[in-house]
């Protein structure tokens, strides 16, 4: 995300509240890639939003872990896969989460400038607006990505759930565990169900 | 410089060197085998986990330095340079090709004919899928008979392609599994059972068939010796014969040494594009357009096979992800009938989560959050979707080839490959009536079963590439004979994909095999 495109976000998510909260967000830099305990607190917030309530917290706090964990673990410049019969070694570019403190930043201010202390403060309607603005404009997001790219953070925390093990067992309610070594015994019979859970639909 | 002596240079570490070094090691114990790759080797079988890992959380390289950074052909190649070749990657699929590939000329009047019966070569698939050890069912058609079992049980069916194989075969077209180099029982070639890890790519508990498995045996058996990073960049003749004399080499981690290797005989065996590459590098004023080459057929008839594919849609729960790279296969198009216009195929189904994923936004542009992103995704979780593809037999012209391209070079100046695939007159006025053979037999399919077929495209690439150096019995028209000697040559062996005057019309890996097991028992004399 480029610093025009943070600020005409920023702008966006703003756009309902008051005035100085986007001069807060146009003095808002670009930091190490680090996620702070203060970063894992916004995530957890919009965690609450983002996926299905029949996680319980210990489960959206294990998501959020995941997430902060693959961006800890992200190596630059790692030989990507080429497979068989690609013709082109590739290599892993800059860390995508090096967008994610100014854009957590910029959720945390519009929260602010709704007059809340932060974005977990927020009820979970008001936060759920602040989702969705961030997820609209200044382009409306339209794809959840296969790993995370640093375009959106929330589309990126969204994209590794979603689209991870977990995703798929939690949408064909079914333990499918794709990407455990499963065993030949019982592949050719239904996965089993994926653990009833209070409050699953 | 460094002076190796051997009985038998083999050069290429591939699945076919591999082979070849574990039959020559079996049939003559007393020879001295050298095995010269130019790439690592990647041993470290317990790091596998942890490449697996990285490369499903952050699509890093499952082997960590399987290439050589200069050493690139322009075309559609793999870049895979290591002890295994790209048989480290592969998926494991061993279908064989059938009879009619042997004789493409007698029956349809297309292509050529190979210089080996079918009894021969189905005789040395038997050993390659023993020595590999491939699990599979016999298919129900007579013409696919076979002389012996397979080494192995199938793999079983996932819950997925038991729906699959139901709801495909209401078509009338019968399938079956595919057969595949994957253990399914515990201990076959001292490997594991295969887990269903879903990464066969790289797979962690060496299930699947690779190459430096057979490698690690034969070193710890003291049956070979295993020179990788080294690069051979010139075959030399002796001066009074046309005999091979010596394979000179420089190491990849010292440029400024030289080695050279002295051998009785000589076994290229580098794959499609290296293989013919180093016979063109090898030109002398004797043989000045390059070793065995007097026919002008080196890095001729570049071969493979294209495909066809679409995704249907159809009335049955699939769940994606219970063994991915497993497959169903129907080998009832390898045959064509002689008063129909030709095409032959094979038919390979999977199952598929396209058009299945989890979405941010519904039709409308909406946002998709939470419960409602569940919601909107299981709603569309009661259909299944199968993926459909055949690969079609097409053959290659006489300019279908590999050059040298001295324009690109690699850091000791050698020029580097160029490929590029043509299809020969016939094959290329029967695209537009195999696309619409596709195009009915696919609609077939999802009318039978009231699916709902997607687009169908072809490849833009000939798959499982082979030739370069075909084979044959006149030496005006071919490189080797049909056990891979080079008729220019009496001590200087071809093996595997580049011998192979046409691609097929499936996967090409299980023939190389067997051809470069035929090469073995000739090499060994």
């Amino acid at each position: 995300m480029t610093r025009r495109t943070l600020l005409r976000w920023a702008a966006a998510l703003a756009a309902t509240w008051p005035l100085s909260s986007l001069k807060v967000l146009a003095y808002t830099r670009r930091q190490a890639v680090e996620l702070t305990p203060g970063h894992t607190a916004t995530l957890q917030a919009i965690a609450e939003v983002v996926l299905p309530t029949s996680l319980t917290k210990d489960e959206q706090h294990a998501v959020v872990t995941q997430f902060v964990t693959w961006v800890a673990n992200y190596r630059e410049g790692a030989e990507m896969g080429h497979g068989y019969g690609a013709t082109r070694v590739r290599h892993t570019g800059p860390s995508p989460a090096a967008t994610y403190p100014e854009q957590l930043a910029a959720l945390e201010a519009a929260a602010r400038a709704h007059g809340a202390v932060s974005l977990g403060a927020l009820s979970v309607t008001a936060r759920r607006a602040v989702v969705e603005a961030a997820l609209t404009t200044p382009r409306p997001v339209t794809q959840l990505p296969a790993r995370p790219s640093g375009a959106n953070v929330i589309a990126d925390f969204m994209g590794m759930f979603f689209n991870g093990p977990e995703g798929y067992n939690l949408a064909y309610r079914a333990a499918i565990n794709r990407e455990d070594c499963r065993g030949l015994d019982g592949s050719e019979q239904v996965p089993a169900p994926w653990p009833p859970r209070v409050g699953d639909r | 410089m460094a002076v190796h002596e051997c009985d038998v240079c083999i050069i290429g570490g591939g699945i076919t060197a591999a082979m070849v070094a574990e039959k020559l090691a079996a049939l003559r114990p007393s020879l001295s085998i050298i095995v010269v790759e130019a790439g690592k080797s990647l041993f470290d079988d317990d790091n596998r986990f942890e490449y697996r890992q990285r490369s499903l959380e952050y699509g890093e390289n499952q082997w960590p330095g399987d290439f050589v950074a200069d050493q690139a052909a322009d075309g559609i190649i793999s870049r895979t340079m290591a002890v295994g070749g790209s048989a480290l990657h592969w998926g494991g699929v061993c279908n064989r090709f059938s009879e009619e590939d042997t004789r493409l000329k007698s029956l349809y009047g297309v292509g050529v004919d190979w210089p080996i019966t079918w009894t021969d070569l189905e005789a040395h698939y038997c050993e390659a899928e023993r020595r590999i050890g491939v699990s599979g069912e016999p298919g129900p058609l007579k013409e696919d008979a076979r002389s012996e079992p397979y080494p192995m049980p199938p793999m079983p069916m996932t819950f997925n392609l038991v729906q699959l194989k139901a709801w495909a075969e209401k078509s009338g077209t019968p399938f079956w599994t595919t057969p595949q180099a994957k253990n399914t029982v515990n201990g076959y070639g001292g490997r594991s059972i295969c887990l269903r890890c879903n990464t066969c790519e790289v797979c962690p508990t060496g299930a699947r068939y690779s190459p430096d498995w057979t490698f690690k045996e034969l070193l710890a058996a003291r049956k070979i010796q295993l020179h990788d990073r080294t690069l051979v960049r010139r075959l030399e003749l002796d001066e009074r014969s046309t005999r091979v004399a010596v394979a000179r080499a420089v190491r990849q981690d010292d440029s400024a040494r030289q080695d050279e290797y002295r051998a009785r005989t000589f076994v290229v065996a580098s794959g499609y594009t290296w293989s013919p590459h180093l016979l063109l590098l090898s030109a002398n004023s004797r043989f000045p357009t390059g070793l065995a080459n007097r026919s002008d057929h080196v890095g001729r008839y570049m071969t493979g096979h294209l495909a066809y594919q679409t995704t249907i849609d159809a009335d049955m729960k699939i769940y994606p992800g219970m063994n991915e790279q497993h497959s169903l296969i129907s080998r009832r198009f390898f045959r064509c009938a002689t008063d129909v216009p030709y095409v032959r195929h094979d038919l390979r189904i999977w199952e598929s989560g396209g058009g299945r994923a989890p979405r941010l936004r519904a039709a409308d542009g909406s946002l998709l959050l939470g419960d409602a992103l569940l919601d909107d995704w299981r709603s569309r979780t009661a259909r299944g979707t199968a993926r459909v593809r055949g690969y079609f037999d097409v053959h290659p012209d006489r300019d279908s080839r590999l050059t040298l391209n001295p324009a690109s070079t690699n850091r000791w100046g050698d020029p580097l490959p160029v490929v590029r695939h043509k299809i020969d007159a016939a094959s290329e006025a029967r695209q537009a009536r195999t696309r619409t053979h596709f195009e009915q037999l696919f609609a077939t399919l999802a009318k039978a079963n009231d699916g709902r077929m997607g687009s169908v495209s072809g490849l833009a690439y000939q798959d499982h590439p082979a030739g370069g150096c075909r084979m044959g019995r006149n030496p005006t028209t071919s490189v080797v004979d049909s056990h891979g000697r080079t008729h220019d040559h009496e001590n200087l062996f071809v093996v595997g994909a580049p011998t192979m005057p046409t691609g097929g019309c499936t996967n090409g890996t299980l023939t190389f095999v067997a051809l470069a097991l035929r090469s073995a028992t000739a090499i060994a004399g």
